[in-house]
């Protein structure tokens, strides 16, 4: 494979041993969870870790409402106000994320991002009023863009055949911390209040906790991680290995694929559906069904705590689909799953008895975590060049939707918490229905087979460079990953016909 | 998925065995007790300083032996109703059970039909807010059979204010922004290293 595209021979400096099975771009093609082997499933580990301690700082408060709203007399306003800038800030960091890791590399972007916001979190320790309790939500809240470097990190290091796994592993562990966060900080809480302090002072303290974990996640990142499989992206930029790559361009060919903008309004009805549970399910059993603060920042981890299995599965179920389906088994994977979620979320709004409401919970939470990993086994094949910048506009849809499904139905007083649940379902039903126009020429859509007139993978993500590049070179990477991702055509690859196999002069 | 099943409709049953209590309306209680309060026209309590004193007696007027059943008296304090706009957790219903206009317990005692006093020193954890205090008379069974507030009906007149503590110490606004600083610093730190790991790699 390595030298048949009339490129010269990688240099023997080059050519490492990996511990786990490589292809052509040194991804890997294994998937093992329990190694911890330099540089692929090293930086799963470092990723998926730091991402959950930025999840934990962003979604530390809300168990710790009912004190916090006590403290800095919080109105139910305040509290929606809070909660929205939490999941606001992240969508414009997350498509900022997306264009660094483009340009520097997923390892320095996640650790700068993340060290950046620490001190958010630990100013939330001083916050003394409504005004600075929604600012230093606002910008703990940018650290999960570290979503999107976590997301491009995984499909740097792990093949097609792989990558929905990957993704869906680090991404459904990461958002595991917004569900460990609603039973550490009370349990924190109790502890620190317990050895003396008031209430008003300990839940400041307890914010320390996951401050000091993020800012160690990012040193751990730092020193530990590697971009690609061949090395740092500045390292690789300097020794002429990695060219790198003209911003204007790569921001173009994000914009202009339709299939980013789709993908991202549906994942604002998955993971932004996520996140605004995130945000009032606690308070929500809580106040309706009366437990007690411990109780319900248990029934609210669960929520969080499906992520463990969920979101994995559901990027599993997307490589199983692709496997006999290919992309169109993605495509119709995601649309059912995601629709069986807003199904659940209409259910947990009627539901007025306590062990039901928690079963349905349970129940909507696999669906709509599954639907987040079922998205992410389609975007890395959307684009090649801008990979980071089409994860950042996902990502960041994500928390569009976060955003505008908390100030439609989440703030202030104007609907019941039950009614607002049970009316966000009714929009996740409906948004999925976009899903349906994705499609894609060499794989084809929900309800249409590949282009009559032979498109191949190569035509696709050749169409984003232009001749001028082609001729320098720099499309070598592309161009692997097009072979690589023949295996989108499902169990017809056997009988595809055969692209052909030459010089990229050929494409125009 | 048949035990799944199962599992849900025993759910189900049980809870709505449980959801079919009810409680005490405040509707149907009396106000026989007179309660009253010293706090001053426009003093604010301070969180963990201030002290307030609270008296309260049975109200003669009523026939006699309406206070036959009074075991016990709680006196509560409540939020008053500027407090309670847009916080829900703070609302006041007609079942007791579920009311939550008074969340905090001052004191209880035996019934007894005059001569009651106490004096409450604002404990560390009461929130900034306005409020009136509530006293119910409870029978044997525990449950609310008479009240006494020391404002009118509308719980407009004879307000007071609590300022809370703030929860904050010198010692933890100094942790913050030490450890802030620091993490930016490290950022700087982590740019560098970089730089000079790259130059190196050039150099080869």
């Amino acid at each position: 494979m390595e030298g048949s595209y009339g490129a010269p021979p990688p240099p023997e400096s080059v050519q490492k041993k990996f511990a786990l099975p490589v292809d052509s771009e040194h991804k890997a093609t294994e998937f093992r969870l329990f190694s911890v082997a330099a540089p692929h499933m090293r930086a799963f580990h470092l990723s998926w870790v730091s991402f959950f301690a930025c999840f934990v700082s962003t979604f530390a408060a809300p168990p710790l409402l009912p004190i916090i709203r006590d403290d800095l007399d919080l109105t139910a306003t305040d509290i929606g106000n809070a909660g929205i800038a939490a999941v606001s800030g992240a969508v414009f960091a997350r498509v900022a994320m997306g264009t660094a890791c483009d340009l520097f590399g997923p390892r320095l972007a996640s650790a700068a991002l993340t060290l950046i916001t620490a001190p958010a979190v630990y100013c939330t320790a001083i916050a003394n009023s409504p005004a600075s309790f929604l600012l230093v939500r606002f910008f703990t809240g940018f650290s999960i863009a570290t979503f999107v470097s976590t997301q491009f990190w995984m499909s740097s290091l792990f093949s097609s055949k792989v990558v929905g796994t990957a993704n869906g592993v680090a991404g459904g562990w990461g958002n595991l911390g917004g569900g460990a966060t609603q039973l550490i900080m009370p349990l924190v809480f109790d502890l620190i209040h317990n050895i003396g302090s008031t209430k008003f002072t300990a839940w400041r303290i307890a914010f320390f906790i996951p401050a000091l974990f993020q800012t160690l996640s990012a040193y751990a990142i730092f020193f530990l991680g590697q971009d690609l499989p061949d090395g740092n992206y500045s390292q690789l930029h300097k020794s002429g290995d990695k060219h790198k790559d003209n911003f204007s361009q790569v921001f173009y060919h994000a914009i202009t694929n339709y299939r980013g903008w789709i993908l991202a309004l549906t994942y604002g009805y998955c993971f932004g559906v996520e996140l605004t549970i995130d945000n009032i399910i606690a308070q929500y059993f809580y106040d309706r069904f009366n437990v007690n603060l411990h109780t319900a920042g248990i029934i609210a981890a669960s929520f969080g705590l499906a992520n463990l299995f969920s979101r994995p599965g559901g990027g599993i179920l997307s490589d199983i689909m692709a496997k006999r389906y290919g992309m169109r088994g993605r495509l119709w994977a995601l649309w059912t799953v995601q629709t069986l979620g807003g199904i659940f979320c209409i259910l947990l709004g009627k539901v007025g008895s306590l062990g039901v409401s928690i079963a349905v919970m349970i129940i909507f939470s696999v669906f709509v975590q599954a639907a987040c990993g079922l998205t992410f086994g389609i975007v890395p094949f959307v684009s090649r060049r801008s990979l980071g910048i089409v994860s950042g506009m996902t990502g960041g849809g994500g928390n569009v939707g976060a955003v505008l499904t908390q100030v439609i139905f989440f703030r202030g007083s104007r609907f019941s918490t039950e009614t607002g649940i049970t009316l966000m379902g009714v929009m996740i039903i409906c948004c999925s229905l976009v899903i349906m126009s994705i499609y894609f020429p060499q794989w084809g859509g929900m309800f249409c087979g590949p282009s009559s007139k032979v498109t191949t993978e190569e035509d696709y993500y050749m169409s984003e460079w232009n001749s001028a590049e082609k001729e320098r070179g720099i499309h070598m990477a592309s161009m692997k990953f097009s072979e690589n991702s023949r295996s989108e055509r499902g169990r017809r690859v056997e009988s595809a016909p055969t692209p052909i196999n030459g010089t990229p002069s050929t494409y125009v | 998925m048949a035990v799944v099943e199962g599992f849900l409709v025993a759910t189900l049953l049980l809870s709505c065995l449980a959801s079919t209590s009810y409680g005490v309306t405040f509707s149907s209680l009396q106000k026989t007790l007179v309660v009253s309060a010293s706090n001053q026209q426009g003093k604010v309590l301070k969180g963990g300083e201030g002290n307030i004193t609270i008296t309260w007696s049975y109200n003669n007027s009523f026939p006699a032996g309406t206070d036959s059943a009074y075991k016990t008296v709680k006196v509560k304090l409540c939020y008053a109703p500027i407090s309670q706009q847009d916080r829900a957790w703070r609302k006041t219903v007609d079942n007791l059970e579920k009311d939550k206009t008074c969340q905090h317990n001052i004191v209880s005692r035996p019934y007894s039909p005059s001569n009651n006093k106490f004096t409450w020193s604002v404990e560390r954890d009461v929130p900034t807010a306005t409020y009136f205090i509530r006293a119910y008379a409870y029978n044997s069974a525990d449950e609310e059979v008479a009240f006494g507030q020391n404002t009118d009906a509308h719980k407009t007149t004879n307000l007071f204010q609590v300022e809370a503590i703030s929860g904050r110490h010198a010692s933890l606004d100094i942790a913050s922004i030490c450890f802030s600083a620091f993490s930016i610093v490290s950022l700087f730190g982590f740019f560098f290293l970089e730089k000079r790991k790259a130059k190196s790699a050039e150099k080869k």
